[in-house]
């Protein structure tokens, strides 16, 4: 049973992780809900004019915040790259998903046979894999455009998911191989007995043991594609086709945009991601610690 | 582990294929750049043989580059998951709130790297920064401390916040691997061997030493290829304190239009980081990396 002193020093080290993560991304939250003007102002306390919500207004309605229909305001602060923020999030959210899909999918075979089994071919190919995210992707980028645009796949998401989905697999394979190779041994060999096929012994015994690793991997396939950049921005088309980070960076790089609109547009944008990720992350947790794969 | 008398190709090719489309062509590619004089200003693309190495390596901006990536990344990468490897042993834990920290935990990662470099400017301000008004009200400094201007503080504070972006990925992933532990294992541990550093040495680290290397290999190669987060912070300055080797390819390509030039830094990027990954694996034996 921990004692006092130790309780108190996991508190201590509680907070100051949450300090850690959490504490630039409360700025934002209240940099979204407090104008520009008191934020700047030295004299004024924080919350001396109340919250204020209109930039959120502005970005589901688009009614100009009240402030900046006054006379005197800058019509640059407000940016309509922050109205394409909710549809930036469907977009992102489709390429991610169909991304992470594509990685299980074809990544949780390949982990296989290469966590369980030696054959011909098996260090070449592994080396190709460890060595192919080697080339940094600013290099790709132009060689990777021409390809794509001759396939006729440039402004579409197909493209970007191919894109995404070539550079986590790498990874991808990488950690589910480390997952496969922890399970037990006697579970395979028992799968042998009973003249288990390769393919149902992965189907039916690697796969369902090991749900919780295959959440964990696949969150990481998502989040890569989700906040990856430059090939999103290159290879995405018009504003219909836009992922988050591409508007984000548009909006982060315009030093007109007013703070509280930016802070705005990035509190709207992680808010969803947040409890998705939160959510499956749980399932991983919790799915790891009841035990599922336990020799 | 069973021995297959022919390469499993039903089981690796859909994974390789997308792979090795968008490695070869692009590198071929790239390599074929690097080799000719591609810019925009000149038509035609003569083969240049090493000519472009030769004039990135002499350039003035380049050993800059290349000493401040090595210092990024050595200073990142060990960071990023010695830092996720005690969150998540601390995470183990359950306490009042551990939900709730856990949760907390995964926000920066679902921050794209622009607004990271948004939220940490806030931070890092000279004057209007958090981080300067939180000392001023501590009475620790008088004036403000220049973070992102002065050249040490600037690396120093584009590598915290790029430790901030990749930590909750090594929560994440270590403490997958150490709920995969047998607990059997742990509750025998837990009685042979009262110090809590040495049952982590002994029994815990080997368990999840695979993915540590995993991690490891991937942060250094995230840190050494890393480019919009310190762009988006600092712009590579002062002067060239925080100019990192991709930002450097980047404004070779992009902002001077050589294209060979820009190929040319990539492909010794390339050869740098295969080296850090090879000293990777060799420092970190594990049998994931096994060859036969």
């Amino acid at each position: 049973m921990p004692g006092r002193p130790s309780r108190l020093l996991t508190f201590f080290f509680a907070a100051l992780i949450l300090l850690f993560t959490g504490g630039p991304v409360i700025l934002s939250l209240i940099g979204s809900m407090v104008p520009d003007r008191v934020l700047f102002d030295d004299g004024k306390g924080l919350f001396s004019e109340g919250l204020n919500f209109e930039t959120y207004r502005y970005i589901f309605t688009g009614q100009l915040p009240d402030s900046y229909s006054a006379e005197n305001a800058n019509p640059a602060m407000i940016s309509d790259a922050a109205r394409q923020v909710p549809r930036s999030l469907l977009n992102s959210s489709i390429v991610a998903l169909s991304s992470m899909a594509l990685n299980i999918l074809f990544g949780a075979p390949a982990a296989f046979a290469f966590a369980r089994y030696f054959f011909p071919g098996k260090g070449l190919t592994f080396m190709f894999l460890i060595l192919s995210p080697l080339v940094p992707s600013v290099a790709l980028v132009t060689p990777v455009y021409i390809m794509l645009q001759s396939l006729g796949l440039t402004g579409t998401q197909a493209g970007i998911i191919l894109v995404h989905t070539a550079k986590a697999l790498p990874f991808t394979i990488l950690i589910l191989s480390v997952f496969f190779r922890k399970m037990p041994n006697e579970l395979f060999e028992a799968a042998v007995l009973d003249h288990c096929s390769r393919f149902q012994t992965f189907f039916r015994i690697a796969l369902p043991l090991s749900l919780p690793s295959i959440g964990a991997t696949g969150l990481f396939a998502f989040m890569l594609s989700y906040s990856e950049y430059m090939f999103s921005m290159v290879l995405s088309g018009d504003a219909a086709t836009r992922p988050v980070s591409v508007v984000m960076a548009a909006l982060a790089r315009n030093t007109d945009v007013s703070w509280s609109l930016l802070n705005t547009a990035i509190f709207i944008a992680i808010v969803p991601t947040l409890v998705l990720v939160v959510l499956v992350w749980r399932f991983v947790v919790e799915g790891l610690l009841s035990g599922a794969v336990k020799g | 582990m069973w021995s297959l008398k022919r390469f499993p190709a039903p089981w690796l090719l859909p994974a390789l294929l997308p792979v090795a489309v968008m490695t070869i062509y692009p590198v071929a590619h790239a390599l074929w750049t690097s080799l000719h004089s591609v810019t925009l200003l000149f038509p035609g693309e003569p083969f240049v043989g090493l000519d472009n190495y030769q004039r990135v390596v002499t350039s003035n901006y380049f050993w800059d580059a290349i000493r401040n990536s090595l210092v990024f990344t050595l200073l990142a990468a060990p960071s990023v998951v010695v830092i996720g490897t005690l969150v998540a042993l601390f995470l183990q834990r359950r306490f009042f709130g551990s939900q709730l920290v856990r949760s907390v935990v995964l926000l920066p990662w679902v921050l794209p790297g622009a607004i990271s470099a948004v939220l940490w400017i806030w931070v890092f301000h000279p004057s209007f920064g958090v981080l300067n008004g939180i000392l001023r009200e501590l009475n620790l400094i008088d004036g403000s401390i220049p973070w992102l201007t002065s050249p040490r503080l600037a690396l120093v504070a584009v590598v915290v916040a790029h430790v901030w972006t990749q930590v909750p990925f090594a929560v994440v992933l270590i403490m997958a691997a150490l709920a995969a532990i047998n607990p059997e294992t742990l509750e025998a541990a837990a009685i042979d061997c009262r110090s809590r550093f040495k049952r982590f040495r002994h029994i815990v680290f080997p368990e999840i030493k695979a993915m540590i290397v995993v991690l490891t290999v991937y942060n250094a190669l995230t840190a050494f290829t890393s480019y919009d987060l310190v762009y988006a912070m600092t712009g590579g300055g002062p002067g060239t304190a925080t100019t990192l080797l991709s930002f450097q390819i980047w404004r070779e390509s992009f902002s001077m239009y050589d294209f060979g030039a820009g190929s040319a830094v990539a492909f010794i990027v390339v050869s740098i980081s295969a080296v850090l990954i090879v000293a990777i694996t060799r420092a970190l034996p594990s049998d994931l990396f096994e060859r036969e």
